[in-house]
């Protein structure tokens, strides 16, 4: 028997009628009485304290993980505002399980990888591990550290596909769910084994700009220097802007100019957004730029993200090398649904088009795609990416 | 020979040097090529990266361009949608649910939330909610009720203001940005003009958003279409329920008059069964008193005096008169108890009215009148009971014999309907007033004329008519102008 699976989706204002009507009709589609794991995206609004009870209760199963976000991405629609579940029935050769950390705030992210990983693996003794998902605070700062971390325990090459939970774009308050909790500050993670296989595809489209620079100081997320002079002063240059300008317009250049490092082996730079500029001119990224990395200014269009995305679906069905597809998970940079605007649909038109038009998809918008890089250099290290679009295809 | 070698060796050493230097100046010509043309490289990258400020820079006008030409397109979308989702509605209740997130957000702003003022609940009742948490919203719902003063006081006076209005005092427009955790804002009052008003606000956190004249009249024309959408809502509901009540007090009256009916039944049926029975009770008395008039009359009791025998012959047609009424009486009954069995069959109304008129045709001659009749073959074919319809002919003929003058006329004429025949009796007598027409087919009426004051009659014969016409599923009527004659119209089933 194949994996099972069954997407319920529901735009009703009220967060517990929405809860119900998407738990309901995602139960009706799953072909199967036995519901093993529900996987649930919603808008802010719909973070209701006890939705994710009434959701347990309606779908049958109390193994509950997922996040909030800017907007839903299903095989159905992209919907702005809204609350979409996917229920999954898996065989007996498919194993997996949920764990999560709570409060992680003040704690080092690397050590919040290793208990993650740890609790993880508590029910995969003797069974083989194939493929991670993962749902974190969007507002962590330090991204890459929690994947330093899940290295350290599943090994330098373990796929993982991530996504760090969004909200309005206020950068206010994300949401993670686990079980029938709707936490803050968390970081969950489903883990994924057995007979199954998975196709991964991970792509931007961003062009680099303009002439290679050197961070020339920096420390995890901040960079304060680039060539030598206080690092806001490349987007200064290039935006023909001081400081305040370049603050006003931030959410534009967070959108379409993030910052690319230069990863040898790599055929596309490894991207971060700009998060905010400090008075001293250093610049506060969504993810960890090493010190001495080439970096660039990159500038993204429609037609080379949309391209981006056909290549990551692309790359998810060479993954599968032929074998058949029952889900699919898409965490997609909320940069790359500004810039689309519009034409956010034809985005998903592409990714079904490539991967069948009836497959069930179930996908967020994130604050940063955790994701591997595919070079050997990089021996298929995943990494924390901003602005790009991961496809994960998974059959079984 | 030592000279020589130092000779060779100083010529060879001059030679090397002269070799080296030239080797010297070549590789610091090349060196100075090379740094020219790495010069030229950095010049190139130089302007590549210029070029590039100028497209980053170019690119960013576009953009913003491009949003705002975005946001204008999506607003004109959303106000489309937002009008047609409005209008669709004609539940109060369900015009805000209507209203998709999504149009708002279209419009520019991540939060939007619409209340109405509650007289009952002496509240602000939130109607829709986008982009805030719900412990944002309950608390915003409060804060809006307690202070709902100066919230009113606002909607009272009609008018959208924002972030950007000078229409309001800097403190509200704190108060307001504080209140609905939005930097920059739109408020446009609800004024349905029954009924509770309201407010619609959306906003958005980002201090960059710019709000223009053209986005308050955007946010205006949507808070007018839902106070028109809950005046229609309003309007249609009190149609329904005025409509609702109608339809009750409909119900009501028909209630009542169904039990009078029953009532009316009851006191008919009863009415049927005294006639029935007091008819009964009458025959016998009267077989008796006509049997002993007969026998009187054939003298065989012996020869009676001419005064005695001309008293016992009015006794004689009396008696017959009473027995003729009491035999109509008693079919009226039968057949309004249903205790008449009608035997029903195929006839042929051309041989019955040619019998009649054979059997009236004495007080026909009597008074000269001329009879005819005309009986289409696609109507002379009914599906009725020889002897009731007879009785129906010889009473709407008899009838227009007593009112028709001398040297009048009568005819019959029958047409066909779909499946039924109808028979017109005509004649050209004194005709019959407008106010009589009515009442007609009622029991014992007589109509007041100089004829009916003379001729004699029970004042059933058409009640009997109407009973047996009807026992018939037809129907009877008359059309009729004093002085201008009258006509008997009547239907009768034809024979499937």
């Amino acid at each position: 028997m194949a994996i099972q699976v069954g997407l319920g989706t529901s735009i009703d204002k009220d967060p517990l009628k929405a809860a119900r009507e998407a738990a309901k009709t995602a139960r009706l589609n799953l072909h199967s009485e036995n519901v093993d794991l529900a996987v649930v995206f919603s808008s802010v609004e719909f973070t209701h304290t006890t939705f994710l009870k009434t959701i347990a209760a309606v779908a049958g199963t109390v193994n509950i993980i997922g996040s909030s976000s800017f907007g839903i991405i299903t095989s159905q629609a992209i919907f702005k505002s809204g609350i979409a579940i996917m229920l999954f029935s898996f065989p007996e050769t498919i194993h997996f399980s949920c764990a999560c950390i709570k409060d992680v705030g003040p704690r080092p992210a690397a050590s919040i990888g290793i208990e993650l990983a740890d609790k993880l693996s508590v029910e995969f003794k003797n069974v083989r591990r194939n493929v991670g998902v993962l749902f974190s605070d969007g507002l962590m700062q330090d991204s890459s550290g929690l994947l330093d971390g899940l290295r350290e325990r599943f090994g330098m090459s373990f796929p993982l596909a991530g996504a760090s939970s969004s909200d309005n774009l206020t950068f206010k308050k994300t949401f993670q769910y686990f079980n029938t909790e709707v936490l803050n500050y968390a970081v969950c993670g489903l883990l994924l084994g057995g007979r199954l296989n998975f196709g991964l595809g991970v792509q931007h489209g961003w062009k680099p700009l303009g002439k290679p620079r050197y961070v020339t100081k920096s420390s995890a997320n901040i960079v304060y220097e680039i060539d030598g002079a206080p690092a806001a002063k490349v987007y200064e240059e290039y935006f023909a802007s001081d400081i305040e300008k370049l603050r006003k317009d931030l959410r534009r250049i967070l959108a379409f100019y993030p910052m690319g490092i230069y990863l040898p082996g790599e055929q596309e730079y490894l991207l971060r957004s700009l998060l905010f500029i400090t008075d001293s001119g250093a610049l506060v990224f969504q993810g960890n730029i090493p010190q001495e990395s080439e970096v660039r200014l990159m500038i993204g269009t429609k037609e080379s993200c949309l391209a981006a995305a056909g290549q990551a679906a692309d790359e998810v069905k060479r993954g599968l090398a032929g074998r058949p597809c029952n889900f699919v998970f898409v965490f997609e940079s909320i940069s790359r649904y500004i810039l689309l605007g519009r034409q956010i649909n034809k985005e998903l038109g592409i990714i079904k088009e490539k991967l069948g038009k009836d497959i069930p998809i179930i996908g967020i918008y994130t604050y940063g795609e955790q994701a591997p890089l595919k070079s050997i250099d990089y021996h298929g290290m995943v990494h924390f990416h901003n602005q790009t679009i991961a496809i994960l295809g998974i059959g079984g | 020979m030592g000279e020589n070698l130092i000779n060779i060796l100083g010529l060879s050493s001059l030679l090397t040097i002269v070799l080296l230097v030239l080797v010297l100046v070549v590789k610091m010509e090349r060196l100075k090529q090379v740094r020219a043309t790495v010069n030229k490289l950095k010049k190139s990258l130089d302007e590549m990266d210029e070029q590039a400020k100028l497209i980053v820079h170019t690119d960013m006008e576009l953009n913003k361009t491009q949003e705002e030409l975005d946001k204008k397109v999506n607003s004109l979308y959303a106000l489309q949608r937002l009008s047609r989702a409005i209008s669709t509605s004609l539940e109060e209740g369900k015009i805000f649910k209507m209203i998709d997130a999504a149009y708002l957000i279209e419009l520019g702003f991540e939060k939007a939330c619409g209340f109405l003022w509650s007289r009952d609940e002496q509240k602000f009742l939130l109607q829709i909610n986008t982009g805030y948490l719900p412990a944002e919203m309950e608390a915003i719902q409060s804060t809006l009720t307690l202070e709902q003063d100066k919230f009113s006081e606002l909607i009272k006076k009609q008018k959208t203001v924002s972030s950007i209005s000078p229409k309001i005092d800097l403190w509200l427009k704190e108060k307001i940005k504080k209140l609905f955790l939005s930097e920059t804002f739109i408020l446009s009052p609800i004024l349905p003009k029954e009924g509770s008003k309201g407010l619609l606000f959306v906003g958005t956190e980002n201090p960059d958003t710019v709000i223009t004249e053209g986005d308050e009249e955007l946010i205006t024309i949507v808070a007018n279409q839902i106070s028109q959408a809950l005046d229609n809502a309003r309007l249609y509901e009190k149609t329904w329920a005025a409509q609702q009540d109608l339809e009750k007090k409909v119900e009501e009256r028909t209630r009542e008059l169904t039990l009078v009916l029953n009532e009316v039944k009851i006191i008919s049926k009863r009415k049927t069964d005294f006639i029935s029975s007091v008819s009964h009770e009458l025959r016998t008395p009267l077989t008796a008193i006509k049997g002993y008039a007969s026998i009187l009359l054939a003298g065989k009791l012996g020869e009676l005096p001419l005064e005695i025998k001309e008293r016992l012959e009015k006794i004689n047609r009396h008696s017959d008169e009473l027995v003729h009424l009491v035999n109509d009486l008693l079919d009226i009954a039968r057949i309004e108890s249903g205790r008449m069995e009608m035997k029903k069959e195929a006839l042929d109304l051309k041989k019955i009215i040619e019998t009649v008129a054979d059997l009236l045709a004495g007080q026909m001659k009597q008074k000269h009148i001329d009879f005819s009749s005309e009986v289409s073959e696609d109507a002379k074919a009914v599906f009725a009971d020889r002897g009731q319809i007879e009785r129906v002919f010889i009473n709407l003929i008899g009838n227009a014999i007593k009112f028709t003058p001398q040297k009048g006329k009568i005819m019959v004429h029958t047409l066909a309907l779909n499946d039924q025949v109808q028979v017109n009796v005509a004649d050209t007598g004194c005709g019959i007033p407008e106010e009589a027409l009515d009442a007609i087919f009622e029991e014992f009426y007589r109509v007041d004329n100089p004829i009916n004051q003379e001729v004699k009659g029970t004042g059933l014969g058409l009640a009997l008519v109407k009973h047996i016409i009807e026992a018939h599923n037809g129907k009877i009527w008359v059309k009729s102008r004093p002085g201008a004659g009258s006509t008997f119209s009547f239907t009768l089933p034809k024979p499937s």
